[in-house]
């Protein structure tokens, strides 16, 4: 059912997940009489958007066994872009297109140094966020521009359909889009695969490049619709928009049961992650703690994220080690690679 | 020898995971002087027992005596403390450190500050010891496995081994480097190491043990002296039952050709390569490990194209530019390195087997049909008896042979009519081996061509219609059955006459 | 040839061409820009690179572990805001002491990073994103959003920089910037002889290497990492002493410039190879561009989209053309062994 080789642990981590879920929804009931309302409902997606939008994408580009900072770089230089040209008196329709398109050659130009030259994709995206950015800086200075028209603002707000706004319902489709793309299609299953063993895709027929090249286009296309939205949301930007982003976005994928390997995890855990974030994000806020201690708490939660299952397994093998009536995981086993026949 | 007081012994040492008796009460004693080989198909426990001698694993029970006293072994560098070094298959170097470095870079006690004038005349020394030509300020980067392996047992002898574990050394290697190899191991005996030397080549093990030691299924079998031992009662011992010991392959060669390759070159990796094959015919590739044999299979599949030359396949010229299109056309290539090329170990049997053909697997909206993909990868379990329980099985967890049958339906599942054998047996155990020879006598008889390349000579030898030599990525000639002898091969692939054996 | 193959490694050339670009661009900025050729201008960029410089010794070791540390704006930011918040509330702490503080909590910090990477087994990427938010989260909360100002500060911190060690004609060499230069060579020296350094350099080049090897590959990272905080610290304190006013914001973004340097240096961020010299060039390699270009009066945001501009140039110039080059050698030194084997056969 899942593209997953261990799928029980996922399971496990998932379920992890939803306690865990649970227990801040249960804190956040308990803590604020305000939790439970419609708009406190709409607020917590509408305040994150952008980064729930983005760690979609960013989950198949981790499970390829890749990873992308310039996302928020992306996302601020669409931004400031798309203020700039409005600024200098273009249509805004014509300012959203240049913006998307800038993104998108921006995504291009990440996938090409990474899938064509074989460069690390960390260095890569590290060196192209500090020049995107740049590049915003040099649109807008110190300045910050708003004054957008309308419709424009509209889109970043609720209330457009229903209580929900133009994001959340973009989110939600975009979700079921990613999730049966990734858990069901011979591209998600690509995706796992070269994220697993690059050499053995290759070797198979699969595009290795092309796979690569046409996930960071997505990147920057979505990252640049997602800098259009917070602009709209906003309704104003300034050269630092979207800073640090990043950090929340990989926490969110990570905490979701991805590894930063490459070749595991599932949409399902990156979703339930995104609910605890934003749930722990929305009861802080509740319980007025500051934005930094905010982005502190997620700062630990990527740590842990990584730093607990480490931990439950070191504790597995050292019980394991001492009493070897206790079943260890099969993941132990696979250390003994070829001296095992496989065993129903 | 034997008056001599043992070095280490390992007593009675069992080791349990899971369900799976991995090692039950297993005695080994080595002696200075004494090269112990240790026999066993893979599952026997052979890895179990190094990772206890060198402190990876703890043994459940049993103890390890170091010169008649009990010792605790709990990592590497104790293992090392207590002189005992084990030098893998793929060495274990530091390919950014130079030579000398990646000798001395585990000592202690060479001083606060490296004395590089000193490290340097020291490694010299060393390898002066060993009979070696190395430039010791030379990065290893650029070794060769072979040089990269006698950095190893540098290391090891500077260290003061006294017990020197060897995994397999001589799997990748060529004929000419296994002499050299035991030139240096027989150096090392005669300094009064003692080794521990593991080989699925029994040829090499009667070349080169003094002692030989076979555990089946986590237990010992037999430890005798070399002389008692022959191939015969040592498969036997191995396997449980006697084997034939050597598979030749039937008649099966066609008149109609499947492939023709004229003057196909890459530059500065292989040129002039002209040759044949019909349908049902084993072509054999033979010659030293970095010939350019893979090269010009890997050409033939599209990963690295050649720049010159012509391939006709099936009557109509081809260039071929990528393994999709070679996939296309009907040629299948199954990589040396299972690992590296061959398996996604993490995903399912079937999901290796589908995946060069997926998209017959597919559903008209793009969604994989798992039930048509378990039922192709289901036919293959049973037609090639895959030992797993069933095809959702992880791939990691089979055995080394298992994995490689994986390895062979997958391209197999692309209906090829051309298929590429690149060392299809290499580390697998014996009886895995004769259903591989099973399987390629089976395919050829189907009408396949196929190309084995292989570094067992009696494998190529035995498997062959015709045989191709290759030497420094040139083609030194063509033999036909008849004329393919160990000696002919071995010339050609040499270029010379060597004599084999002797310090 | 041999000899020479030798002598010059594929890392050196590196290094040289470094070395070469650096001339060029002074050249050219000295075509452009009036007066360029004077003490005023080493003085600016010799202060400006200084702060980067103490901190990439720490990145480098870290890089060389194949691991990395993001974190150090973060920790330059906290001890320089720490060392000031002390030295502001409490006038007659002595230099020494000021400096301690801030080279302890900074190793602090990075013995938190170490813990977490080489015992907790976290890839260096996650902890360090991580540490980088949680330090400076906790910075802002321990700083109430207070700005540390030059006023608080005793005149001994506001005149350091001034300090001149000796002069040669025009050229005052300043005692920071003296200190930055003596700590590249000290800790050039220990990664050329002493063990600790060269096996930073095994670890990074093969980490199942090192396991094998029996090194204490978990203890080598660590120190890495508590030397790369404590450096960072000492780093803290010359950012205190040179701008003087710090908020919680202080040396936001500096990891950037950091990595910067350390990857135009051409060390590699895959670990194994690269020098502290190597490092230097890197750091006065941007520190030139950055002064320069405020001197012809580009606007100063154009100083970012360059920087991200070079490192990727080096990142793409060490894939491509560094590994041709070490090939290039790798196959010289084969026929070198071949031409010796024949040589052996023969006798």
């Amino acid at each position: 059912m899942l593209q997953n080789r261990d799928w029980r642990w996922l399971l496990r981590w998932e379920s992890l997940l939803a306690v865990i879920l649970v227990a801040v929804i249960a804190a956040n009931i308990q803590m604020s009489s305000h939790y439970l309302g419609t708009d406190n409902f709409v607020n917590l997606f509408q305040l994150s958007i952008e980064k729930i939008i983005m760690a979609l994408i960013m989950t198949f580009i981790i499970i390829n066994g890749e990873i992308d900072l310039s996302v928020a770089s992306v996302m601020g230089l669409s931004a400031c872009l798309f203020g700039r040209l409005y600024d200098q008196d273009i249509p805004a329709e014509m300012a959203v297109v240049i913006a998307l398109v800038v993104g998108t050659v921006c995504g291009t130009f990440n996938g090409f140094w990474i899938a064509y030259a074989g460069l690390p994709s960390l260095a890569v995206t590290l060196a192209s966020s500090i020049m995107f950015r740049g590049v915003a800086r040099i649109l807008l200075e110190d300045r910050s521009v708003g004054l957008f028209p309308q419709w424009f603002n509209n889109l970043g707000q609720p209330d457009l359909i229903g209580p929900l706004s133009f994001g959340i319902i973009l989110f939600v489709v975009l979700f079921g889009i990613c999730l049966i793309v990734l858990q069901l299609t011979a591209f998600g299953r690509y995706v796992y695969i070269i994220g697993n063993n690059k050499g053995a895709a290759r070797y198979s027929g699969i595009k290795v490049r092309q796979t690569k090249l046409t996930l960071f286009i997505l990147s920057g296309l979505v990252a640049s619709l997602c800098g259009l939205l917070l602009a709209a949301r906003l309704g104003t930007v300034r050269a630092n928009a979207a800073e640090e982003f990043e950090l929340d976005i990989i926490t969110m994928v990570l905490l979701g049961g991805v590894s930063i390997f490459g070749g595991t995890g599932t949409l399902v855990g990156v979703g339930l992650s995104i609910l605890v974030v934003l749930n722990l994000r929305n009861g802080m806020s509740l319980a007025h703690y500051s934005g930094n201690i905010q982005t502190s708490v997620v700062g630990a939660l990527l740590i842990a994220s990584v730093l607990l299952p480490n931990l439950m397994r070191d504790t597995r093998r050292l019980r394991q080690w001492r009493d070897f009536r206790f079943r260890p995981r099969e993941t132990d086993l696979e250390e003994e690679e070829g001296t095992w026949q496989a065993v129903g | 020898m034997n008056q001599l007081s043992p070095v280490l012994e390992i007593r009675g040492v069992s080791k349990r995971f899971d369900a799976t008796q991995a090692l039950d009460h297993v005695s080994l004693t080595l002696y200075p002087g004494q090269v112990h080989a240790l026999l066993g198909e893979n599952g026997a426990g052979k890895s179990t027992l190094i990772k206890i001698m060198t402190g990876i694993h703890q043994p459940d029970q049993g103890a390890i005596l170091l010169n008649g006293r009990s010792i605790q072994v709990t990592n590497s560098s104790q293992a090392q403390l207590h002189g005992i070094a084990a030098i893998y298959q793929e060495p274990m170097i530091f390919p950014d450190l130079n030579v000398a470095e990646n000798i001395f870079i585990s000592h202690r006690g060479r001083g606060a500050v490296v004395n590089w004038r000193k490290m340097y005349h020291d490694a010299s020394d060393i390898l002066g010891k060993l009979g070696v030509h190395l430039e010791v300020r030379s990065q290893a980067r650029g070794l060769t496995l072979a040089a990269q392996q006698t950095v190893e047992i540098a290391k090891a002898l500077s260290l003061k081994t006294r017990v020197l574990i060897m995994d397999e050394p001589t799997a990748s290697l060529s004929v000419h480097e296994v002499t050299q190899l035991f030139n240096l191991v027989r150096t090392l005996r005669n300094q009064g190491v003692a080794i521990l030397f593991i080989s699925h080549r029994l040829e090499e093990i009667f070349e080169i043990a003094d002692h030989i030691t076979i555990l089946r299924d986590g237990k010992l079998i037999s430890s005798k002296p070399v002389s008692e031992v022959t191939t015969e009662t040592a498969i036997r011992d191995m396997v449980g039952r006697d084997m034939e010991s050597f598979f030749v392959k039937d008649e099966s060669r066609r008149d109609d050709l499947i492939l023709s390759v004229q003057g196909l070159a890459r530059s500065g990796v292989f040129s002039g390569i002209t040759f044949d094959i019909h349908h049902g015919e084993v072509l054999g590739f033979a010659g030293l490990v970095g010939s350019g044999r893979t090269d010009v299979a890997l050409a033939l599949f599209g990963i690295s194209p050649a720049d010159e030359g012509k391939i006709i396949y099936d009557g109509q010229p081809v260039t071929i530019h990528s393994p999709a299109q070679a996939t296309h056309l009907g040629i299948a290539y199954v990589p040396e390195d299972r690992r590296e090329y061959g398996l996604v170990m993490p995903m399912s049997i079937a999901a290796n087997i589908t995946l060069p053909m997926l998209r017959r697997y597919l559903t008209r909206l793009g969604i994989v049909k798992r039930r048509a993909e378990e039922t192709t990868a289901e036919e293959y379990r049973q037609r090639f008896s895959i030992r797993a329980s069933n095809v959702r099985l992880v791939t990691s967890k089979l055995s080394g042979g298992n994995q490689q049958k994986v390895v062979l339906s997958k391209w197999l599942n692309t209906k090829p009519r051309l298929l590429i054998l690149d060392e299809p047996t290499r580390g697998i155990d014996v009886s895995a081996k004769a259903e591989v020879h099973h399987i390629i006598n089976e395919l050829a008889k189907e009408g396949l061509g196929i190309l084995l390349i292989s570094s067992d000579l009696p494998e190529v030898l035995a498997m062959s219609d015709r045989v191709l030599v290759m030497r420094e990525g040139r083609q030194m000639g063509i033999f036909t059955r008849q004329e393919a002898t160990q000696e002919t091969v071995m010339t050609a692939a040499m270029g010379q006459k060597i004599t084999v054996g002797g310090i | 040839m041999q000899k020479v193959r030798q002598l010059i490694r594929p890392e050196q050339i590196r290094e040289l061409s470094l070395l070469l670009i650096i001339i060029l661009i002074v050249i050219f900025f000295g075509s452009q820009i009036e007066n360029y050729y004077s003490a005023r201008t080493f003085q600016r960029i010799s202060s400006s690179v200084m702060i980067i410089m103490v901190v990439a010794v720490g990145e480098t070791m870290v890089v060389l572990t194949r691991n990395i540390d993001l974190s150090v704006s973060s920790m330059v930011g906290f001890t320089a805001y720490l060392a000031g918040q002390q030295v502001s509330q409490n006038d007659n702490l002595s230099p020494a002491v000021v400096v301690l503080l801030a080279v302890s909590f900074g190793a602090l910090l990075g013995l938190i990073n170490g813990l977490l990477v080489a015992y907790g087994k976290i890839p260096a990427i996650v902890v360090t994103l991580g540490t980088l938010a949680i330090y400076r989260g906790a910075l802002v909360e321990y700083g109430h959003s207070k700005n540390i100002l030059v006023r608080d500060l005793p005149d001994w911190l506001v005149n350091l920089p001034r300090e001149t060690l000796f002069s040669v004609g025009e050229l005052d060499i300043r005692l920071l910037a003296g200190l930055a230069f003596i700590i590249v060579i000290i800790f050039q020296m220990v990664l050329l002889f002493l063990p600790y350094g060269r096996r930073l350099y095994a670890i990074g080049s093969s980490p199942d290497a090192a396991r094998i090897a029996g090194l204490p590959a978990r203890r080598i990272v660590l120190l890495a990492y508590v030397l790369c905080g404590a450096l960072s610290g000492l780093g803290g304190f010359i950012y205190l002493s040179r701008i003087g006013t710090v908020g919680t914001t202080a040396a936001q973004g500096l990891h950037m410039q950091v990595i910067a340097a350390v990857v135009v240096g051409g060390v590699n961020i895959f670990g194994g190879s690269g020098t502290m010299i190597g490092m230097m060039l890197g750091a006065i390699l941007m520190g030139i561009l950055e002064q320069s270009l405020i001197r012809m009066q580009i606007n100063e945001f154009w100083k970012d989209a360059i920087f991200g501009m070079f490192i990727l140039l080096a990142v793409a110039s060490d894939a491509l053309m560094m590994n041709r080059l070490r090939d290039l050698w790798a196959r010289g030194a084969i026929q070198m062994r071949i031409a010796q084997d024949a040589a052996v056969q023969k006798e």
